[in-house]
């Protein structure tokens, strides 16, 4: 009977302090953090964004952590495959108990998480995922810092139409979420300025593109668009540029695997000249904490400086943080409100979201895929124009507001 | 496409008639009381190529089924086909423009070429041991990186000859290794479900060889360099090369065919490795020894072979194969942990196209997969899903002829194994 007594006064005191996570706070207070980290994942960009996820874990504990505890960012590999990305997501919710997430790198990884994330609750910002659906849905959840795709998409077109006599371009995509919209955005926005485009996909490991680059060069373009991540995007222009129409042989777009300078001058040693879209701005203006963050990153990985992405994902970890403190609780809701009223300085400048429950986007004619995004990620079209340079010294070409150089457009 | 309601309409005529005559067929043959094994592809074929024109005849006369008469069969069915897409699409690329087809044809037949070269190894072991090796995909993997890491990384200045000769003996003796360690249960009967145990052993290799890799070298894409530059060649003339034009990275053929270095080193060292093995398995003790296991192992054990070296000597090559592939192919294509999961796919897919133990059939398999694949990816008129497919095109050939011959094309009936017939 004292036993029963017992029992019953301790589930009494348990849920009694149930609803004050912040001042009951298990620590410590987990993170999770999506990365690709196999293939047919992009891995050089996982490993990149899981760096900067635990560089950010760090950070957050030097500066005394979350609601008195410290921050454990949990990294969870989703190998770039949606049907993983759900599994890794249950995961992290239900097994690590973590209470926010960051990261994130493919599109469909981010379509197949958001439902995951949003169905138990936990707030979630996409650090690199480009989709228009990930936010289009408005879930109540679901944030992002990356760019839209259709904005991604025009950078590509609008920098297309720059090319001197450009009347064709082809676009090689790979056949996901992130590809064929961003594919399909570009071929809009050409055929509205009176330029042709033929849109190649191909699967997301594809290894063997001798037969498409085949019929590629009979398509005669004047401009190529790759938008393949991992591995396929240095598979296809390398074996591009040994039939003659790779970065050297005509004007060319690589993909943004192309960003990962090392990897790029490895896999692809006839590069030069490649195009590659950036996110983020340009190193010259950078500020002070993501040039410290970039000094500590290459001190690690020993690369020569950091990628955009990183900076994304770092971004996505510092402002869950801060979310918890101003929001005092753990509590997904809360969150949430906390989110949609933070005003974050990161790596990438000053984050908010001008949309969401307060206001929703049709207010200001803004389509639903503004809701919880991030309004002001910088786009540039950045060019290798030395053999081994690292993609953060590259030349700027477009736009002009960021422009450090000219292009150099290649003779077919 | 131009008028597609022509095309599927021949298509269906085509099918009609193909499954009229594959089921009629054979039942004119049973009914003869003649043998019936071959019916069912040259009914289909014969129906599918000439429609009644043809199948009357061949149930009236019922002629002895040979090899020369299924290949003509097969060939009218593919040129009915060709016929009807050509009418159906007049403005497509495979249609109009001859330099176009050539260019396929070559990739098909170059890449189809190392295809059936990696399946080579899969035969092998299969043909000895009687067991598909799941781990065929690592192996393939562990050959590119042991080349990239010997060329690119420890001894820059070192001949890629080097590379792929460490390359090779490592996964012999790897394949060797495990052999020994763990399919030898297959042999004494220490294991109750022989085939099973063999499947999960192998598998249990893929996991450990590929996620060891990527514990110890990481999971970023790397590369070898090319193993060499083409000389620039320009023949007749400089001026006028429509023979031969030559680039470092790239060769192009009349003006018409390009191949690239990477691509043509490693078809042509395919096709020396593939004379080699022939002439070993068909002129040396040794090699005579394996077939004559393949075929029968207690009449080769009465003989005087081991079988049991034997199996160890095969899963090493087959294993050692594979690697040899990767080797060639570590220039060619970026490298990772992951990237032999596609190729052993395709694999498995030729040893069965081209008949479980054949060689010859492994090579023929990965030649037709190479041209379906680049037909696939060349002529389907929507270039946003022809190379969307291509791991598509090998199954949809693999399932017509499994349909229409269970065997494979060069496959026999019974094939012998470790632990019994199949």
């Amino acid at each position: 009977m004292k036993k029963a007594l017992v029992s019953v006064a301790a589930v009494a005191v348990a849920i009694a302090f149930s609803g004050s996570a912040a001042i009951a706070a298990k620590c410590p207070i987990k993170i999770g953090g999506l990365a690709p980290l196999s293939a047919p994942g992009a891995v050089g960009g996982g490993e990149a964004m899981r760096d900067a996820m635990l560089f950010a874990e760090r950070d957050i504990n030097a500066a005394g952590g979350v609601l008195g505890c410290k921050v454990k960012v949990v990294i969870a590999d989703t190998e770039g495959l949606p049907e993983k990305a759900s599994a890794i997501m249950e995961k992290l919710i239900t097994q690590d108990g973590v209470v926010a997430i960051g990261g994130g790198y493919h599109s469909s990884v981010g379509v197949a998480a958001k439902d995951v994330s949003n169905a138990r609750g936990i707030p979630t910002v996409f650090a690199e995922t480009w989709n228009d659906t990930i936010t289009g849905d408005k879930q109540q959840y679901i944030f992002r810092i990356a760019p839209l795709s259709s904005w991604a998409s025009a950078t590509l077109w609008k920098a297309a139409l720059r090319v001197p006599n450009v009347k064709k371009v082809a676009i090689v995509t790979e056949n996901t979420d992130y590809g064929i919209p961003a594919a399909e955005e570009t071929s809009k926005g050409l055929a509205k300025n009176g330029v042709k485009s033929v849109i190649f996909g191909v699967d997301i490991g594809t290894q063997d593109f001798s037969g498409i680059i085949q019929r590629v060069k009979a398509e005669k373009p004047d401009y190529i668009i790759v938008l393949n991540t991992g591995e396929a995007g240095y598979n296809f222009a390398q074996q591009a540029a040994d039939a003659g129409i790779g970065p050297q042989g005509i004007p060319f777009q690589a993909g943004q695997v192309a960003l990962e300078s090392k990897a790029w001058w490895q896999n692809v040693p006839d590069g030069n000249y490649a195009f590659v879209q950036r996110i983020g701005t340009p190193v010259s203006t950078w500020n002070a904490k993501a040039k410290k963050l970039n000094e500590d990153y290459k001190a690690k990985t020993g690369k020569g400086a950091i990628e955009s992405y990183a900076l994304e994902a770092y971004d996505s970890i510092s402002i869950l943080a801060q979310a918890i403190n101003e929001a005092k609780s753990t509590d997904g809701a809360k969150i949430v409100i906390a989110l949609e009223n933070i005003s974050h300085d990161g790596t990438l400048g000053r984050i908010y979201f001008p949309y969401g429950s307060k206001k929703d986007p049709s207010v200001d004619g803004k389509g639903d895929e503004w809701w919880h995004q991030w309004p002001d990620p910088a786009m540039t079209m950045i060019q290798y124009q030395k053999e081994g340079e690292l993609s953060t010294e590259s030349v700027i070409i477009w736009p002009d507001k960021y422009k450090t150089g000219p292009a150099i457009y290649v003779k077919k | 496409m131009e008028f597609p309601v022509f095309f599927w309409a021949a298509l269906g005529w085509m099918m009609f008639w193909g499954v009229l005559g594959s089921i009629a067929t054979r039942y004119v043959y049973l009914h003869k009381d003649l043998d019936t094994s071959s019916t069912r592809l040259l009914g289909s074929m014969m129906g599918a190529a000439t429609g009644p024109i043809g199948l009357v005849p061949l149930w009236i006369k019922t002629p002895e089924i040979t090899t020369r008469l299924i290949i003509f069969a097969t060939l009218g069915t593919l040129g009915v086909f060709m016929t009807a897409f050509a009418l159906a699409d007049p403005g497509n690329l495979c249609v109009t423009n001859g330099s176009f087809v050539a260019s396929q044809i070559s990739n098909g037949v170059i890449i189809g070429i190392i295809y059936g070269f990696m399946a080579l190894g899969l035969t092998l072991i299969f043909s000895i041991l009687g067991v598909v090796s799941f781990a065929h995909g690592e192996f393939y993997m562990i050959g590119g990186m042991v080349t990239y890491f010997m060329t690119t990384v420890l001894f820059p200045e070192v001949t890629p000859i080097v590379g792929i000769a460490a390359a090779c003996i490592l996964t012999f003796m790897l394949g060797a290794l495990f052999e020994r360690l763990f399919l030898t249960p297959m042999y004494d009967g220490r294991v109750d479900r022989p085939v099973e145990y063999g499947i999960l052993i192998t598998f249990g290799l893929a996991f450990t060889l590929q996620y060891f890799v990527q514990a110890t070298v990481g999971a970023n894409p790397v590369k070898a360099k090319r193993f060499f530059d083409f000389p620039r060649l320009r023949l007749p003339s400089a001026e006028d090369p429509w023979l031969i034009k030559t680039s470092r990275g790239n060769m192009e053929l009349f003006e018409t065919i390009s191949i690239s270095n990477p691509r043509f080193t490693a078809a042509v060292m395919c096709i020396l490795v593939f004379i080699a093995l022939m002439y070993f398995l068909r002129h040396t003790w040794t090699g005579k020894a394996l077939r004559a296991v393949s075929q029968d192992r207690q009449a080769a054990a009465i003989a005087g072979i081991n079988p049991d070296r034997m199996n160890m000597l095969a899963f090493a090559l087959g294993s050692m194969i594979a690697a040899l592939a990767g080797a060639m192919l570590v220039q060619a294509f970026s490298w990772l942990p992951q990237v032999g999961a596609i190729p052993a796919l395709r694999s498995f897919v030729i040893v069965v196209l081209g008949g479980l133990g054949s060689i010859p059939g492994a090579f023929l398999g990965g030649i037709i997969v190479g041209l379906v694949e680049a037909a696939g990816t060349g002529c389907i008129p929507d270039p946003q899903k022809a190379a969307s497919y291509i791991p598509a095109y090998g199954m949809i050939v693999l399932t017509l002829t499994l349909l229409l011959r269970p065997t494979g094309l060069l496959g026999r009936k019974f094939a012998s194994g470790t632990h019994g017939k199949f």
